[in-house]
């Protein structure tokens, strides 16, 4: 539970919006970053729906590459198990 | 050869050959990547990368739980929390097992559309875990919630956790791997005190293995060095002040408190409870909740796991009478507990 996802914002009706990653939106928080600090097209990490924090597109594509990485192991275990 | 490559080489000319090196790592992000990439295996035989506090179902005291079945039994409740608090443990069965009105969520979110839903129950939040998960129901508390909305609060503190970690002689700890989003909250600041006041180096980090191990190397550059700082290799995301508007908000609601961690016991200042203004959302004041005595669970050594001071391996229940299927203590119910990740890895 304590993952944090990097999202895209596309739409914002401070202090909710919603974001979306690999095609799924979802409703967000962004009560915890402050009004007018972030924009649509901004990268957050969502952490239990809301935005803790803003990241650039290369950390968010970076974080997506290491999760890729942990998933592609998990499922050779399972496979393994 | 590529950059992982690199930085292990680099671990096996920095770690010190004369000793023993312990590294810690506080968060089960941290430590699921650790296990699932092998890493382990690659270390130095001589440095040992220890899981230690970072699965916030794991400490949840029993009590609260016990407290969360029983509430979820009454006819006017509808108890809502996280997926894994479903499922752990207790001497009363689990909420999944023995509780009656109960949903899971995935966000706070979630709870408020659900009292909004069900304007003729009192639906209870059983709001968990460390600050991460605290900034988000401070954030609704901050939004406005519905009056049928009460907030049970088990949040715990990791700087308190860590505290006490560093006091114990018997773990011996070298260094830390900071939580990478637990600092985002706090701020990599806010480890300071282990690095000035304990001299340990403390590196925060991310979850991705490249990142790890390079907070790895700049563990053992401080050791080879005789230096102890508080550094930060997560600094695209981590900010050293941490997110100020989340800690205004959590202070605003919440106020810290001695509680009790599940198989550890009592520690002062290490969670965190609802100011007394907001008594009126209080699930504990509201419904008079008493604290149940908290029961040994027999074999489990989850709150050894927990502090470092055994791996999951060494529990005579591990794998055999304690599976994720059909977990017999805490530390095996999450893919954030040591002994979940160690089950599928080891
Ligand atoms: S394997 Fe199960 S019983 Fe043993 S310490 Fe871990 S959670 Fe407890």
């Amino acid at each position: 539970m304590c993952v944090g996802v990097p999202m895209q914002v596309v739409e914002i009706n401070y202090p909710s919006g919603v974001a979306e990653a690999r095609g799924v939106k979802r409703n967000i928080g962004l009560q915890l970053l402050p009004e007018g600090d972030v924009n649509i097209g901004d990268h957050v990490i969502v952490h239990v729906g809301f935005a803790i924090e803003k990241v650039d597109e290369k950390m968010a594509d970076e974080i997506w590459k290491g999760f890729d990485e942990i998933f592609r192991l998990m499922d050779e275990e399972d496979e393994g198990a | 050869m590529n950059k992982s490559e690199n930085l292990i080489k680099h671990i096996h000319s920095l770690v010190p050959k004369d000793r023993k090196v312990k590294i810690m790592n506080v968060c089960g992000s941290h430590e699921h990547t650790i296990a699932f990439s092998g890493m382990r295996s690659l270390m130095p035989q001589n440095l040992e990368l220890i899981p230690g506090p970072g699965c916030p179902v794991c400490v949840c005291p029993e009590s609260d739980i016990i407290n969360a079945i029983k509430l979820s039994k009454r006819d006017d409740v509808i108890l809502v929390t996280y997926g894994d608090m479903l499922r752990v443990p207790t001497q009363q069965g689990s909420i999944r097992a023995e509780g009656k009105n109960f949903r899971m969520i995935t966000s706070p979110f979630e709870a408020i559309a659900i009292a909004k839903n069900h304007s003729d129950k009192k639906i209870i939040f059983f709001s968990i875990g460390f600050e991460t998960t605290t900034a988000p129901t401070a954030a609704i508390l901050e939004m406005g919630i519905p009056d049928n909305l009460y907030i049970l609060s088990s949040h715990r503190l990791t700087p308190a956790i860590m505290e006490i970690l560093v006091k114990d002689a018997d773990i011996g700890i070298d260094g830390f791997i900071a939580p990478g989003h637990v600092s985002a909250i706090v701020g990599s600041n806010a480890w300071n005190v282990f690095s000035e006041k304990y001299g340990i180096p403390t590196v925060v980090a991310g979850f991705e293995a490249e990142n790890l191990l390079l907070g790895i190397v700049d563990i053992l550059r401080q050791i080879k060095e005789g230096i102890a700082e508080t550094t930060n290799v997560y600094s695209n995301v981590v900010r050293p002040e941490g997110n100020t508007q989340a800690q205004r908000i959590m202070h605003k609601y919440f106020e810290v408190s001695n509680v009790n961690w599940r198989g550890i016991g009592y520690i002062p200042d290490s969670g965190l409870e609802l100011k007394s203004e907001y008594s009126a959302r209080d699930a504990r004041k509201v419904f008079e909740l008493k604290e149940v005595k908290e029961e040994k669970i027999p074999g489990c050594i989850c709150g050894e796991v927990i502090l470092g001071k055994a791996y999951p391996s060494k529990c005579k229940l591990f794998k055999k009478a304690c599976t994720p299927q059909s977990p017999t203590g805490p530390c095996m119910v999450s893919q954030e507990g040591s002994c979940n990740i160690w089950y599928k890895t080891n």
